[in-house]
């Protein structure tokens, strides 16, 4: 029976090992065009919203989730806001130790119900709390690609 | 509802943290001949229908259900491998006999996480590809962003993960299924290597691999097989939204509205009076405290206290993962839910062996499918 003959030795055990190459293009619809293009130009973050929830949402979206409603009303917010919640990350995308932490935050922009996702600079990850004051720091004109990566990071506003 | 569905078979195999002797079919075959042995059928006469539960990408494969028959001895029959949970799953099974298109279904679930060798890069293709997995970032740091605000919002604190660390490892020596059983104390779990802030090495259930196969029959078959059927009395499921940006950070909205439904379906209005045990969800130990409060065990910020005041404990008003869970038993990726499912059938049949829980009636599973998402799902069994 093979099921009692199991192989007992693991370099008896055989693997054979596979990968293919995943490559897609993501669009960034409509809503995300002009948001991201926005960023790129104008160096604003815009969001769009929705008058029979009053949500505003940002990063913009074309449709409210909430309510289902398609969205064409956009209102411009801050460069800033406060940190909704944030972690220090010690490791990379192998599980294998960061060479320097890097700090994530969500940041919920003055003027909007929404926020974005992204790194915390230019701050020693021991100071950063929730609540406290950010700002985005843009890369240069020249150098944005209209992508969520044209922000730098966000910073600390000082006082 | 409808008509009367009931567990009547469960076959499991131990969950280890690798298993390089067998393929993952031999796993899934195990698994089935014992659930089958355990219900007393043969599953080519008298099994009308298969239903899985997979993610291609874990798996390797594309089109995954193709691979999923032969090992359950489902070929030329009704099959269906879902992306979910397995309580999803389960949920799947249950509506095709309440339907009464068929009789009997089982429904498997399993994981080869040891020949998944990139599985944070896998997690991290299912954030948004435009917003979110630019940044490069592990995964992980979305239940450290999570853990944060949950703490933040809800008062409980990094002890009170650390006693629910303790508590899952401890249950799991008593379970010999499980893969990471330990004698920690709390201030062993405290101190372990930070992940992702707050968020430490051991807030994280390691991986095992292991297969689970459950047979569900109609009543009328169900109390022709046995004389302990375990009885689907509700269930129910919800995912919130799924965007980081807009989504509820300190509460588990999705578990709220999954266990409404599985009440609402079961008939419970009071789950801390009504429910004798509970198996939730601790793919992070934060998750089985918000879990718990979100399944309307205890009001929001009162999970960590409960625990601490041992109403959780085996020997507890409310025994939590008294098989120790996914942090003691080891996550099985989308099988993590299924296996809640079989560790409260056989409490409830009175089969946990040196973990069971004297006199229990009803119990919960809860299964959430993990970072990025929000998606849950929760089911109130009886015997
Ligand atoms: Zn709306």
């Amino acid at each position: 029976m093979a099921i009692l003959n199991k192989p007992d030795k693991v370099h008896q055990a055989i693997a054979w090992h596979g990968d293919i190459p995943i490559t897609n293009r993501y669009t960034a619809g409509v809503a995300g065009e002009r948001f991201f293009r926005e960023v790129k130009e104008n160096g604003k973050f815009m969001g769009t919203r929705c008058p029979e929830c009053d949500l505003i949402y940002v990063p913009a979206t074309m449709f409210c989730e909430r309510c289902f409603a398609e969205l064409d009303e956009w209102v411009q917010v801050e460069n800033q806001g406060q940190v909704v919640t944030y972690t220090i990350l010690y490791w990379d995308l192998d599980d294998q130790p960061l060479a320097v932490p890097l700090v994530l935050a969500l940041v919920q922009l003055d003027g909007s119900d929404g926020g974005l996702v992204h790194y915390l600079g230019e701050t020693d990850p021991e100071d950063v709390y929730i609540g406290m004051e950010v700002e985005a720091v843009l890369k240069d004109p020249a150098e944005r690609e209209g992508s969520i990566l044209d922000i730098r990071h966000f910073r600390p506003i000082q006082v | 509802m409808s008509q009367e569905v009931a567990i009547v078979g469960i076959g499991y195999t131990s969950f280890r943290p690798l298993t390089p002797e067998v393929s993952y079919k031999e796993l899934v075959y195990e698994a089935a001949v014992k659930a089958y042995e355990d219900a007393g059928l043969d599953p080519r006469s008298d099994v009308d229908s298969i239903v899985s539960v997979a993610e291609d990408f874990t798996e390797g494969t594309s089109i995954f259900d193709e691979y999923v028959p032969d090992q359950l001895g489902g070929m030329l029959k009704p099959n269906v491998t879902i992306p979910g949970d397995g309580i999803h799953g389960l949920a799947t099974a249950y509506m095709q006999i309440a339907s009464g298109i068929v009789d009997v279904v089982a429904v498997e679930a399993h994981s080869k996480a040891s020949n998944v060798l990139t599985l944070p890069r896998i997690t991290a293709y299912a954030m948004d590809p435009v917003l979110n997995r630019p940044l490069r970032a592990n995964p992980v740091f979305i239940a450290g962003m999570e853990m944060n605000r949950y703490l933040y919002t809800s008062g409980a604190t990094r002890e009170h993960c650390a006693l629910v660390v303790a508590k899952n490892k401890r249950n799991a020596l008593l379970n010999p299924a499980a893969a990471f059983g330990a004698a920690l104390e709390p201030d062993q779990a405290l101190d372990s290597e930070m992940v992702a802030y707050p968020l430490s090495v051991v807030d994280i259930s390691p991986h095992a691999d292991g297969a689970i196969v459950v047979v569900l029959a109609s009543a009328e078959v169900a109390q022709s097989l046995t004389d302990v059927p375990i009885w689907i009395r509700g269930i129910g499921w919800c995912n919130d939204s799924p965007s980081l940006e807009n989504r509820a950070w300190g509460r588990a909205i999705y578990a709220e509205e999954a266990g409404r439904m599985a009440y609402r379906t079961a008939g419970i209005r009071n789950a801390m009076d009504e429910i004798d045990l509970a198996e939730i969800d601790d793919a992070y130990s934060y998750k089985e405290l918000q879990h718990l409060e979100a399944l309307g065990f205890c009001e929001y910020g009162r999970g960590g206290f409960l625990t601490a005041d041992g109403v959780t404990e085996i020997e507890g008003a409310l025994p939590v993962n008294a098989s120790g869970g996914s942090i003691g038993g080891g996550h099985l990726l989308d099988a993590s839910g299924l296996r809640a499912v079989v560790e409260v059938a056989l409490q409830l049949r009175g089969e946990a062996g040196a973990h069971q829980i004297p006199g229990v009636e009803t119990g919960l599973a809860f299964g959430w499918r993990g970072v990025p998402s929000t998606s849950g799902a929760a089911v109130i069994l009886s015997s």
